[in-house]
């Protein structure tokens, strides 16, 4: 992770942890309601049960890829060309979530991979100014999922 | 039985019309569809006026007050409907519930969209949301599907390639139809990327255009005898649960049922079917939520011809989105401009033999995996 990475803003706040990570894996930040026990991604401010408040929680940073695919179109918000986004399970908690792929893997992903979070520079946001996206990489050793 | 049908209708040709206005289309269509239903304008009770995107790209508002009052309609309650790809067939379904709850005797539902502007671009699921801001465009939404549709059911890229190839086949004998060349497998296979494993001739290109229905109770047409009985006509929204199957599209399937079991109608009945086929997965998709065949067989039904013009069930005799194209406001109308020529027995060249039971489905946005917005409406005469 470059030094700057803690100067750039994030693409949006409360959805994944901000640096410095002391090389620990970035995690996805996430919503639990304590009343119903239900988890959301990303975080609404009440729980969609009992409309009572949803607590802030860590979502881990692994899964496995349920599907994935490649946009090679003219990418938005200065991402680059092509790049990929998919769902994937996480492996901490029971949510299919949306989020981009490594744009630096595209060649390398399958269904049913492991995978884990990274966070780094990755084109601009809705203002034109860079910013960090989270975005899963797949992992070193894809049997256990180990190999940060 | 239906309590409303559907007197007139009206369409202008989908494409690229660089000198006319969003309002002018939209008056071209509605003017056609009272003169189709032969009821005066003074005799309207109600206006939906269906547009997705005039707001972004002209800064333009209300616009259903300027296209009712171009055909001669006031005073009356005028709706300005937003609904993404559903934006005209929730009109439809505002119209249909005006007449038959009794508050309305004939009703103008209208859908128009001007989308040929520099820089249009991929449509997203809204700027702000997070998934657009991760890189959500709406290809990719339906390119996911496809990819865990192949990967779950063994469908193949030639098998999503027949959608556009049967399509373009229909839109040859569609003069409201934008693209009506032929294609082939090769061909398609062979267009470039989009999002995999969507080529370009895979996903429903934009256009310009508008159509326009009225809506009256069975004993306000002046001519009963070309009146289209609606059924029902179903609006849903998404349950947004986690985690979606993006392989078999619960709302999709509960929004069909649910039509079947107001209409009293199953799968087996229908003659002639018009799908949201906004990318070629999605039509396969449909097929399966539609109970044409089994989850999971989308990709054989449409191989083997079954919803090809003579087939079993044809489905999107008109050319479906891939070939008309995709006026975001218009669709939905469009859809049922289709069935309702169709049960007429007036589509010429592209007419399902024999067609009494019709059915239109659209789906629009995207929110959680899911979709936003379903309609489901069920036609017979």
């Amino acid at each position: 992770m470059s030094k700057t990475t803690g100067e750039i803003q994030p693409v949006a706040r409360g959805v994944f942890s901000l640096p410095p990570y002391d090389r620990r894996p970035p995690w996805l930040l996430g919503g639990w309601c304590p009343a119903c026990n239900e988890y959301y991604f990303p975080r609404p401010p009440y729980c969609r049960s009992c409309l009572g408040p949803v607590q802030e929680v860590s979502l881990g940073s692994r899964g496995t890829i349920y599907s994935f695919t490649v946009i090679r179109t003219k990418a938005p918000f200065g991402l680059p060309t092509p790049y990929s986004v998919g769902y994937i399970d996480l492996t901490e908690k029971p949510l299919r979530v949306f989020c981009m792929l490594d744009p630096g893997a595209v060649d390398r992903l399958r269904v049913g991979q492991t995978v884990r979070l990274a966070v780094e520079p990755l084109g601009q946001n809705a203002q034109g100014e860079p910013c960090l996206r989270p975005f899963f990489t797949p992992c070193a050793d894809e049997h256990t999922g180990e190999g940060l | 039985m239906g309590s409303a049908v559907i007197a007139g209708i009206g369409m202008t040709a989908f494409g690229r019309h660089p000198g006319r206005s969003l309002i002018d289309m939209a008056a071209e269509a509605a003017r056609q569809a009272l003169k189709d239903a032969g009821i005066a304008p003074s005799r309207i009770d109600a206006c939906f006026f269906a547009n997705a995107l005039a707001g972004r790209l002209f800064g333009d508002f209300t616009v259903g007050q300027n296209v009712s009052w171009d055909v001669g309609i006031n005073r009356v309650p005028v709706v300005n409907v937003e609904n993404a790809c559903t934006s005209g067939s929730t009109a439809l379904y505002l119209a249909y519930n005006a007449v038959a709850a009794g508050q309305a005797d004939a009703v103008l539902a209208v859908g128009a969209e001007k989308m040929y502007v520099p820089e249009f671009g991929l449509i997203n699921s809204g700027m702000n949301e997070l998934d657009t801001q991760l890189g959500l465009v709406a290809p990719a939404s339906f390119a996911l599907r496809a990819v865990r549709h192949m990967n779950e059911f063994g469908t193949t890229a030639e098998q999503l390639a027949r959608v556009s190839v049967k399509n373009r086949r229909h839109a040859q004998n569609n003069p409201c139809a934008q693209f009506r060349d032929p294609v082939t497998v090769d061909e398609v296979l062979s267009a470039p990327m989009i999002v995999d494993p969507l080529t370009r001739l895979q996903c429903c290109p934009i256009a310009d255009g508008a159509a326009a229905v009225v809506v009256c109770s069975p004993r306000g047409t002046p001519h009963p005898a070309r009146a289209v009985t609606i059924h029902t006509a179903l609006l849903t929204s998404g349950s947004y649960e986690n985690p979606q199957d993006l392989t078999s599209w619960e709302t999709d399937y509960r929004t069909c049922r649910r039509a079947y079991e107001r209409a009293g109608i199953g799968p087996e009945d229908l003659d002639v079917v018009e799908v949201h086929d906004a990318f070629s997965i999605s039509e396969i998709l449909h097929y399966e939520a539609l109970g044409l065949c089994n989850t999971g067989e989308g990709g054989r039904l449409v191989a083997e011809g079954a919803t090809e013009l003579g087939g079993r069930c044809p489905v999107n005799v008109s050319g479906g989105l891939l070939s008309r194209g995709h006026p975001v406001g218009a669709t939905g109308i469009a859809q049922a401009c289709e069935i309702v020529t169709q049960l007429r027995s007036e589509a010429g060249a592209r007419q399902v033999d024999n067609a009494k039971v019709g059915l239109a489905q659209c789906m629009g946005g995207d929110k959680a995996g899911d979709t936003k917005s379903c309609t489901v409406a069920v036609f017979s005469v």
